[in-house]
């Protein structure tokens, strides 16, 4: 039992940093239709950015926590401005392959900045832990999950009460009639980008907090978010939450259980069990849990 | 009646529906294929081992580009799972080629079939699903893909990868080691043959299926599917046969990379060659035959140049000791900037690009 | 990746003006020959002295003129800022000797040799220093002894495979046709990889890997002893001063064959040595948390876990290991550790419960035969090299190469089978003490050195690392046998 209970744990830990990860795309998505093959990098380039500030810079570590994220929601900005802005009216296609061209450029602008070696953030939690009943958890998990919860609370507040939060989405539910009413939809856009990319770089803090844990390929995590996002409903915060711990669990109990239980399925199926979780509810709910059903029109 | 030739000789005017039909636009355009043929059939005698392995590589994504572009570019369903159905016709020809020891165009059919029946399983997923859905899902079967190729040991060798013992071998013509004439070509040049004899097949087929009806029923799912369904065009047969016919081209792409690289390995088949290959035909031109094979000569050929002369651009390390951007960094970013360049400046690629200079010099002197 | 690593010569200043953007074109209008894309980096050195040393030198940088036996004047190549050069060009011979013909890679004045590794990715880190070893080594050998038989200088083709297989092959295919052989390919996977081709084209590769599987294969030239006598002795070690007798053994390796190279030796050693592998958890490199397979070995009640594993992933389950409050006693398999790992939280737990089983001595050993003159020729030739064993194996690398193109040069043929040929005759490898000689001949006679060396971390030791027992080995390292690989 406590075996169990230590997978669940290690699971909603996982679950809270996919959650974060689903959370940037999700809000870019709502905003303007696009995924954002970037995302991941933009994790990435938090966490970088949080070791600079802190162990470069010699910062104390909550300042290098808000720069970071700052600097994190600077660049979307930034990405959205100069970018993007041009893409406003094209296909959206050709908008997801510019950030899929995002996503090799930051990658290696950072590799070529940070190098390979795997940095160490130098948080305040290192590898501390605390021990409930059977159960030992690390205190930068228990942050980790606090966070999560923190920026899901802080969007369902900023979406339901702050004026730019109605704006986007009115701008999500119909472009024409937002402008119509005048709402800049641009604007929009841009807070959308800042937000993911101050979103990022918390993810990014979360997965790069503990021993060693900031290297260049951080990011591919994103890809394993992937699955939650489209889990929880593209364009649904509560989903991204609920779909990242979901994946989160089911990946930490098959790779606690499915050696010994189901070792046919190969090594490491842990791995892809994320996206077989994914492939299973789309095919019963083709806009996932929580997603907006498509209205086809002619 | 009519004074004018059916043929005309100026392709820049069309005057009807069959004429815009024609595979090769007038005698021109007829003639100049002809000479480029020519020249193909002799670069192989010239060329080095640098350009013939980049040409064959290029030769080879060409293929899979064209498979993508009737899926993508005509019929609209956005895939990343390309990669899935590359790895597929690879390890089909490390098994039956290198391991059962079936001939070359045997096994070079039987891949393209094996990436059919996989397309077709994997087709009716877009019926259910659509856009971005659809998009991420293929993300998904490349990871699940990779993973049976991981674990299925027994044909594909595992992470370690197999190698692939299948030498292009058709009657008595070994291509990896041809002599003509006394002449002897070497691998990376006889290989040339082979590919890009297939590639002009392929491009021909696709030419032939995008301007016949079904290729006008593909256009029209990709303009509007539910308007397309609602003339009468049957969605499920037209989507899964998008399906069909790209993955089972990229399978056959897939067992000639097999078969020339003599190696694969899942790293082959990652998510990232799946972007490479959107990358091509969004940097050729998307919905156009020959943008794909435009886009693959560009996307495989750049990594290999920049390679080639990395030496002479400023700020690449020099040894592995030294700071600077490695090469493998600097391509990777180049090919990001360029996918941006392309589609902030010229969203419809290089065949545009030809498009618009042909355009310049047609009106010549006289252009604006 | 692909250059040739070469001082700037006074010859080379004369550099073709072609631009990327003029290559491109000419490319595409087809029919340029071969030399000019490939000769374009090889630095043109028209002659120079047959003997150089390091005084002839002319600290300006400019070109120096003497004389060969023959009286001849010829120009002498200088470097001109020798901490941005790697491997030298400085001397050719005037005239190939007598028999010596010219073959791919020995334009019959200088002798290429490739080398395969790891620049970017994760595994850079361990890449780039073994690089590095090759490159100093080539650099001290070229301007103190002037290169193979004294007139031949080596020249390094430097190719980066990210440590992946199907990239491997396609640099192989690359640079074959450019070089005598390689000198280094990083990877027990890339080197599985690439072995058919090296048989088919009949190349000889130095793997940057300890398999065991590499000792039979012809076409292999392994240089020290094998993961699995590794793994072998770091149990013999465990048995006899850490009690694990009574112990529960288990591993964690990665799933390909790097990994199983150093259980195949746990599971010889447990055959011999009776005892049972409990656990053996497995992880595929670039994962990202390790909760279950930690949990597994925990669940296990493992007391010793060996770890086939590399750094990057080796830290994370470490620290998933210490945030569990698992704390069994670790061996690593040497390509694990990297001091780097002691600059984070994970430096107590690392002192106090890692061990590294590798070769060769602490860095800078006094104790040891030629340390001191290793560490004076680093300091030399590359002064800002931290201690770190990668290096060291990229440094022994291209010592046995030197001694195998030695020996292919005195017999007479730097061509594929030549090469293939001094290898057979090949005595033994030799590597001034810093670790047991090699005795080679054909594959069948080839007889691994069965010595090891375990370490524990220690972060005032140089890399982290202080030597507990040197060079030992185990009754059951003596009595492993090796096979092909299949």
């Amino acid at each position: 039992m406590n075996d169990f209970l230590q997978l669940c744990f290690a699971g909603l830990a996982l679950g809270s940093r996919y959650a974060l990860v689903a959370l940037g795309f999700v809000i870019i998505y709502k905003a303007t239709g696009v995924i954002n093959f970037a995302q991941g990098s933009m994790v990435t380039l938090g966490a970088y950015f949080a070791y600079n500030f802190h162990r470069t810079w010699g910062l104390p570590f909550a300042l290098a926590v808000v720069m970071a994220v700052a600097a994190g929601g600077l660049v979307g900005a930034l990405i959205q401005r100069v970018l993007l802005r041009r893409m406003v009216g094209r296909p959206v296609f050709g908008v997801i392959m510019i950030t899929i061209g995002l996503l090799f450029l930051l990658t290696e602008v950072m590799a070529s900045i940070w190098g390979y070696d795997a940095r160490d953030l130098g948080d305040p939690w290192g590898i501390d832990t605390v021990k409930v009943g059977g159960v030992v958890l690390s205190v930068k998990d228990l942050w980790g999950i606090a966070l999560a919860g923190a920026v899901l609370l802080a969007f369902f507040v900023f979406f339901k009460f702050s004026g730019i939060g109605l704006a986007m989405r009115a701008a999500a539910f119909d472009q024409e009639a937002a402008l119509a009413r005048g709402i800049s939809v641009r604007r929009v856009f841009g807070w959308s980008w800042a937000i993911a990319g101050a979103v990022a770089a918390l993810a990014g803090i979360s997965l790069g907090s503990g021993p060693a844990a900031v290297t260049p390929s951080l990011g591919l995590i994103a890809l394993a978010a992937f699955p939650a996002m489209i889990l929880g409903g593209l364009d649904s915060p509560l989903g991204a939450v609920i779909g990242g711990v979901v994946i989160g669990i089911t990946q930490t109990l098959t790779a606690g259980y499915q050696p010994e239980y189901a070792a046919f399925l190969g090594t490491n199926f842990h791995v892809v069990m994320p996206y077989v979780v994914m492939i299973a509810i789309l095919l019963v709910r083709p806009y996932g849990l929580l997603g907006t059903k498509e209205v086809h029109r002619l | 009646m009519t004074p004018f030739r059916k043929d005309s000789a100026n392709p820049s005017m069309v005057r009807d529906y069959g004429e815009d039909l024609h595979i090769f636009a007038s005698r021109q355009t007829r003639v100049v294929l002809g000479l480029f043929m020519v020249l193909a059939v002799l670069a192989p005698l010239k060329l080095s081992n640098f350009q013939s392995t980049v040409l064959d590589y290029a030769g080879i994504a060409a293929i899979g580009a064209i498979g993508l572009n009737l899926l993508t570019g005509f019929t609209g369903q956005v895939s990343l799972g390309h990669a899935f159905f590359l790895g597929t016709g690879s390890y089909t020809a490390a098994y039956l080629g290198g391991q059962r020891h079936w001939p070359f165009l045997i096994f070079l059919l039987a891949a393209a079939a094996v990436g059919a029946l996989v397309g077709a399983v994997v087709g009716p997923f877009a019926l259910r699903l659509r856009g971005n859905y659809l998009a991420i899902i293929t993300v998904g079967l490349v990871f699940t893909g990779q993973h049976v190729f991981e674990s299925w040991t027994s044909v594909t060798g595992g992470l370690n990868g197999t190698s692939v013992a299948a030498p292009p071998r058709i009657g008595p013509l070994d291509f990896s080691r041809l002599v003509v004439f006394g002449h002897r070509f070497g691998r990376d040049q006889g290989f040339l043959y082979v590919i890009w004899v297939l590639v002009a097949l392929v491009a021909l087929t696709s030419k032939n299926l995008v301007r016949s009806r079904t290729g006008r029923a593909l256009q029209a799912v990709r303009d509007r599917d539910v308007a397309a369904e609602v003339i009468g065009i049957r969605l499920a047969r037209y989507k899964v046969l998008a399906f069909v016919v790209s993955s089972s081209l990229a399978a056959l792409a897939g067992a000639l990379f097999g078969s020339y690289q003599q190696f694969v390995a899942p790293g082959d088949f990652g998510l990232f060659v799946s972007l490479q290959y959107i990358a091509m035909i969004v940097v050729g031109g998307v919905g156009t035959t020959f943008g794909p094979i435009l886009g693959a000569l560009f996307i495989t050929a750049m990594p290999r140049l920049i390679e080639q002369f990395s030496d002479r651009i400023p700020g690449v390390a020099s040894s592995p000791g030294a700071s600077g951007i490695t090469i493998f960094s600097l391509n990777q970013a180049i090919f990001g900037a360029l996918i941006i360049a392309f589609l902030v400046l010229e969203p419809r690629g290089i065949a545009a690009l030809w498009l618009r200079v042909k355009a310049y010099f047609r009106a010549w002197p006289l252009s604006y | 990746m692909s250059r040739s690593i070469h001082l700037r010569t006074a010859g080379s200043g004369r550099r073709r003006t072609s631009t990327l953007a003029v290559a491109v074109t000419t490319l595409l209008t087809v029919g340029l020959p071969a030399s000019t894309l490939f000769a374009a980096t090889a630095p043109k050195v028209g002659a120079a002295c047959t003997k150089v040393n390091a005084t002839s030198k002319d600290k300006s940088g400019k070109a120096v003129v003497c004389k060969t036996k023959s009286g001849k004047k010829v120009w002498q190549a200088a470097t001109t800022t020798a901490s941005t050069v790697a491997a030298t060009t400085a001397t050719a011979a005037p005239t190939p000797s007598k028999g010596l013909s010219k073959t791919s890679g020995f334009d019959g004045k200088s002798i290429k040799v490739g080398v395969i590794t790891a620049l970017s990715g994760p595994a850079a880190v361990l890449g780039k220093p073994l690089a590095a070893g090759q490159e100093v080594f080539w650099k001290y050998y070229n301007e103190e002894k002037g290169g193979i038989a004294g007139k031949y200088p080596v020249e390094v083709v430097l190719e980066d495979n990210l440590y992946e297989s199907n990239t491997t092959v396609q640099k192989y295919n690359k640079i074959k046709d450019n070089v005598v052989m390689l000198s280094q390919v990083m990877g027990t996977a890339p080197t599985l990889a690439l072995l058919p081709l090296l048989k088919a084209d009949n190349v000889v590769a130095s793997p940057a890997s300890q398999d065991a599987l590499w000792v039979r294969e012809q076409n292999l030239f392994p240089i020290i002893e094998p993961y699995q006598v590794d793994a072998i002795n770091a149990m013999d070690y465990a048995m006899k001063s850490l009690g694990a007798k009574s112990k529960t053994i288990c591993a964690v390796i990665q799933n390909d064959v790097y990994g199983e190279a150093g259980l195949e030796g746990l599971n010889f050693a447990a055959d011999k040595m009776n005892f049972e592998v409990k656990a053996v958890a497995k992880y595929k490199q670039g994962d990202q948390d390790f909760t279950g397979q930690v949990n597994d070995l925990r669940k296990a009640g493992c007391q010793i876990v060996f770890a086939g594993a590399l750094p990057t992933e080796f830290g994370k389950i470490l620290g998933t290991a210490a945030q569990l409050g698992f704390a069994p006693q670790w061996i690593g398999q040497s390509p694990s550790w990297v001091d780097s790992l002691l600059l984070t939280p994970l430096k107590d737990y690392l002192t106090s419960r890692v061990l590294i089983v590798a070769v060769g001595p602490e860095w800078g050993d006094p104790t040891v035969r030629s340390a001191a003159e290793y560490a004076a020729r680093v300091k030399q030739y590359k002064p800002d090299q931290k201690p770190d064993f990668y290096f060291t194996f990229g440094y022994f690398q291209a010592q046995a190469t030197a001694q195998l193109l030695e020996k292919a040069v005195a017999m007479g043929s730097l061509n594929r089978d030549g090469i293939v040929k001094a290898m057979n005759s090949l005595d033994k490898l030799t590597f001034g003490g810093l670790a047991s000689d090699y005795p080679y001949g054909p594959p069948e006679d080839r007889d691994p050195s069965r010595f090891s060396t375990m370490f524990k971390v220690d972060p005032a030791a140089p890399f982290g690392l202080r030597s507990l027992q040197f060079n030992f080995t185990s009754d059951a390292a003596r009595a492993y046998t090796f096979a092909k690989a299949k």
